[in-house]
């Protein structure tokens, strides 16, 4: 475990090295917080609710799934890399699980976009516009696990893709249909409430309700008590069931590349 | 000494796309694909000692690195066996990746934008090494390497030098019992080559670590290794010391001759052929020469005429 960590860590400091970078992140996220806060206030047409939701929980839930997609920032084609030119075997003389180190260097990443670009990026917005506070503080613990099995499905989707490389000469098309799709189907950019009906009834049976609108609805009140703990185990189910088909296209994978040689 | 790496009649075979020019052939191979052979190692055989320092030599594409691969554990040989120090490499590789150390001279596994220090430190993490041990390892290796000035420079602003000399002190702060290194010499100047040559040496002779060694340079086996093996399409065509593989063609004489214009030329003869004093009445009689002098056949020679198929080894000259 403790080298795991090291493995975030080391990545954490790789990404500081990059100063401009680490600047222009910080403008980027705040000039996407002002357009879409602009987006929907327009769409708001001075209105106190569209279909009961107020303005303040629209911006609410965007901020804080622009603050998980932040932390899931990374070469999605590292895998695919790796394949082409032939180091993926290279990773394979370390005594590390590959994978292992793989989440835990994305995590390292996905901290350094949190802390250094998405934070500072909130406390503009504070002052920029109005924004619920968490339902309580029990609300706010349990979104912040929420957030993290939110985290892994989304991190488990790229993984399978990513994994087809082994088979596939690219995974680029796939990716970025995949991408496409997580962010209409899981509400980034339009908050599931106002899905249409049909769409709505869809989603419940995927995986994308789980990734940034389960830890928002929690945060903001929607669920609450016992029903957090059923859409928790809703996550882990998701991931369970992403987590196995990733593992079995892996071991497949990784023996196609040592038995028949790649 | 007992054997560490002991190999068995390898074999692996790749099966290779035959990919065929024009619009219609490609729509065929859509349906039809074919494929050709290419035995990449062709029944290898071979065992290394404890403490002993091998060069793995022999053309691009000879099967050198499909060979270290399967020693290394990331890929199974189609049939023979591997046994390297208890391990079967390929079938415990998690385990057996432990005790072994590996550098690819072309690909760094350092962190790029990270001082030295910090892909060391992580070294640490992986292998868990007990602190004591690394602290007095990688002193020792700084000290060895020359690596105070640089260590705590970011990789990306090392020279290749130095940055070679990084990728070696992080393969080998484990004290891992069996090291590959392929190319490890690759694109350095004189100074950082013999650097690192002499460090192999130090650590073969002061820590009986057991050192596989691939190069292209002649340099680097001469004055590294007391063992050869070279490979040729796929098979082992010799195996024995040094001094045996120079021996064999001592016979070969080179002659660089003057003439009175001063122009020069080299000429290369078999004394087995012709004697000497054939060679030299000849040489004598038929031009005006200012000066000749003899040169014994160079390693790189020798080995320049087994790539190029001039000189047959036969059974006897194979060693073993």
């Amino acid at each position: 475990m403790r080298t795991y960590v090291e493995f975030a860590i080391k990545k954490f400091q790789n990404k500081m090295a990059y100063r401009l970078e680490f600047f222009m992140g910080i403008v980027n996220t705040i000039i996407t917080i002002v357009v879409y806060l602009c987006i929907y206030k327009a769409l708001y047409e001075g209105k106190a609710e569209v279909d009961g939701i107020s303005y303040a929980m629209t911006a609410t839930s965007f901020v804080i799934s622009l603050g998980l997609s932040n932390a899931f920032h990374f070469n999605e084609m590292f895998i695919q890399d790796k394949i082409h030119d032939g180091s993926i075997t290279n990773e394979f003389l370390k005594p590390v699980n590959f994978v292992f180190r793989l989440l835990w260097e994305n995590i390292g990443e996905g901290l350094f976009r949190v802390v250094f670009n998405f934070l500072p990026a909130v406390v503009f917005a504070c002052f920029y516009t109005k924004l619920c506070a968490p339902y309580s503080m029990g609300n706010f613990i349990i979104m912040l696990i929420s957030v993290a099995l939110g985290y892994l499905v989304l991190w488990l989707l790229s993984l399978i893709i990513q994994v087809l490389s082994f088979w596939l000469f690219s995974v680029w098309g796939i990716m970025t249909i995949k991408n496409v799709i997580v962010n209409i189907l899981s509400g980034v950019f339009l908050p599931l409430w106002f899905m249409p009906d049909i769409i709505k009834k869809i989603i419940v049976f995927t995986p994308f309700e789980s990734i940034y609108f389960t830890p928002i609805r929690i945060y903001l009140g929607e669920v609450t008590g016992m029903e957090m703990l059923s859409k928790l185990s809703l996550q882990l189910m998701w991931i369970g069931i992403l987590g196995g088909m990733a593992g079995v296209l892996w071991s497949k994978g990784v023996k196609k590349l040592v038995v028949q040689g790649g | 000494m007992e054997n560490i790496i002991e190999v068995k009649n390898i074999k692996r075979y790749y099966k290779i796309a035959k990919e065929e020019k024009g619009f219609w052939a490609s729509l065929k191979s859509l349906v039809n694909k074919k494929y050709e052979i290419k035995k990449a190692v062709d029944d290898i055989s071979f065992e290394i000692k404890k403490g002993e320092i091998t060069g793995f030599i022999g053309k691009n594409g000879a099967g050198k690195s499909t060979t270290i691969k399967m020693l290394s554990g990331i890929l199974y040989p189609d049939s023979g066996t591997v046994k390297i120090d208890g391990y079967i490499p390929y079938k415990q590789r998690k385990q057996y990746v432990k005790n072994i150390g590996v550098v690819f001279g072309q690909k760094s596994q350092l962190h790029w934008d990270l001082p030295l220090i910090e892909s060391f430190e992580l070294m640490k993490y992986i292998y868990k090494i007990p602190k004591k041990v690394y602290e007095e390892n990688l002193k020792k290796f700084v000290e060895l390497l020359d690596m105070e000035d640089f260590i705590n420079q970011p990789v990306r602003q090392l020279s290749l030098g130095q940055r070679m000399r990084g990728d070696i002190v992080a393969a080998l702060l484990h004290s891992p019992k069996l090291v590959f290194l392929d190319e490890p010499t690759i694109g350095l100047d004189v100074v950082a080559k013999e650097k690192i040559r002499e460090f192999i040496k130090y650590m073969n002779k002061n820590e009986q670590t057991t050192i596989i060694f691939t190069t292209h340079d002649m340099q680097d086996i001469e004055k590294v290794c007391e063992r050869l093996i070279i490979i040729d399409q796929g098979k082992k065509v010799y195996d024995g010391t040094i001094a045996e593989i120079k021996n064999k063609y001592s016979n070969i004489k080179n002659i660089e001759v003057m003439y009175e214009d001063g122009s020069k030329e080299m000429k290369t003869f078999d004394i087995n052929k012709i004697p000497m004093n054939q060679v030299m009445e000849k040489l004598f009689t038929e031009e005006s020469i200012k000066d000749i002098s003899i040169c014994e056949p160079e390693i790189d020679g020798i080995i320049r005429d087994i790539y190029e198929g001039k000189i047959e080894l036969n059974a006897d000259t194979k060693g073993e």
